[in-house]
């Protein structure tokens, strides 16, 4: 599933050691022959887990923070959008992210995403909490929520670890998925972006992933 | 040549060092940070370095309590945290983003550039007051190497 997204820093290493010129060929040969259809001169320089083949963006409906049905492929079609699921107790990896993509779109004036934070805690999460949570990065991040059922279908869509309770008490935790999704307006999946991106990855990978259009590569 | 001759008068300087810091000093705590709160927790983050010890808990005003957590990965790719008993020092301990923090639970509001009292509590080196800089959390993650 993973493609250059793990072998790019060892092209990289290669290239820039370049004590054997004829290495550092076989090397590019070997990746090449190994990505498959995936040759999108702009996927290439995508930096972060590259997801090869791409994958279709999910299909999903919750509700959002005013309390309307959000129709994730419907709301997001043409569009950039980022997907993630977290919690607003999170105190560790949540805000890291979201803080990420919020300062990444100051830097980035062009670029217009949809950037969905979808809710695995939906029993403190209240659409009100959400909002007031999403506002503290972006007024315009999308906060949403749901039943269980709903919440265990849309991570299943998307593809990633269903979350789970963790710890007792009014103070547990949830376990959950930890990487960001990202659809191009292609309307695929063709990198997501674990714990630990750097801030210069998203600066790239946003700007490269907005001009990846319906009709593929620039 | 000179090169081993080097290196031998380092490593013995280096033993020197040691065998005269041997009286269990309070561990040196450097980049002590909390991510700006933007729900009901906060992590603290930092770097302590120095003999063996063990953070055996912290307390500070700003938190109504205060646990030693750690972020891992699940088999099936999920990040989850688990509360600890304690974090061993031994040379260096680090807590950063998506690995060790200290969490502060129904945090008082706190505003970027923020300074906030924490006494930490070791194990052989008792209680430890230190200041931690309230940073964007964005900027927690500054010198994450993963």
């Amino acid at each position: 599933m993973r493609g250059l997204g793990w072998r790019r820093p060892i092209l990289m290493g290669m290239v820039r050691g370049s004590s054997s010129a004829l290495l550092g060929v076989t090397v590019l040969l070997l990746v090449s022959a190994c990505s498959g259809p995936f040759s999108s001169a702009t996927a290439q320089s995508l930096e972060g887990v590259v997801i090869d083949p791409p994958q279709e963006k999910p299909s999903f409906t919750l509700t959002d923070t005013e309390g309307e049905r959000f129709d994730f492929g419907a709301a997001t079609e043409g569009k950039l959008a980022l997907l993630y699921f977290g919690y607003t107790h999170c105190p560790d990896i949540c805000p890291v992210h979201l803080a990420q993509i919020a300062e990444s779109l100051n830097e980035l004036p062009d670029v217009d995403p949809v950037v969905v934070f979808v809710t695995v805690d939906p029993e403190r999460d209240t659409p009100g909490y959400l909002r007031d949570y999403l506002d503290n990065f972006d007024h315009r991040f999308v906060g949403l929520t749901g039943t269980s059922k709903e919440l265990a279908t849309a991570q299943e869509a998307a593809g990633v670890a269903v979350a789970f309770r963790t710890g007792e008490g009014a103070d547990y935790t949830m376990a959950h998925a930890g990487q960001v999704l990202a659809y191009a307006p292609d309307g695929l999946g063709h990198s997501e972006y674990p714990f630990g991106t750097r801030q210069t990855t998203w600066i790239n990978d946003l700007a490269v992933l907005a001009g990846m259009g319906a009709t593929g590569s620039r | 040549m000179k090169h081993r001759v080097m290196a031998t008068v380092v490593v013995g300087a280096m033993a020197v060092a040691c065998g005269e810091a041997a009286a269990t000093p309070a561990p040196e705590v450097s980049a002590a940070r909390i991510g700006a709160p933007t729900g009901p927790n906060a992590a603290l983050y930092l770097t302590a370095t120095g003999g063996a010890d063990v953070l055996v808990g912290a307390t500070t005003p700003v938190a109504d309590a205060v646990g030693l957590h750690e972020t891992t990965m699940t088999s099936a790719g999920a990040m989850s945290m688990t509360e600890l008993d304690s974090m061993d020092l031994d040379g260096s301990l680090v807590l950063e983003p998506g690995g060790l923090h200290i969490m502060l639970l129904d945090v008082q509001p706190l505003r970027m550039g923020d300074t906030v009292e924490v006494t930490l509590r070791w194990d052989t080196a008792g209680e430890q007051e230190i200041e931690a800089t309230v940073v964007d959390p964005a900027d927690t993650v500054e010198g994450l190497t993963r």
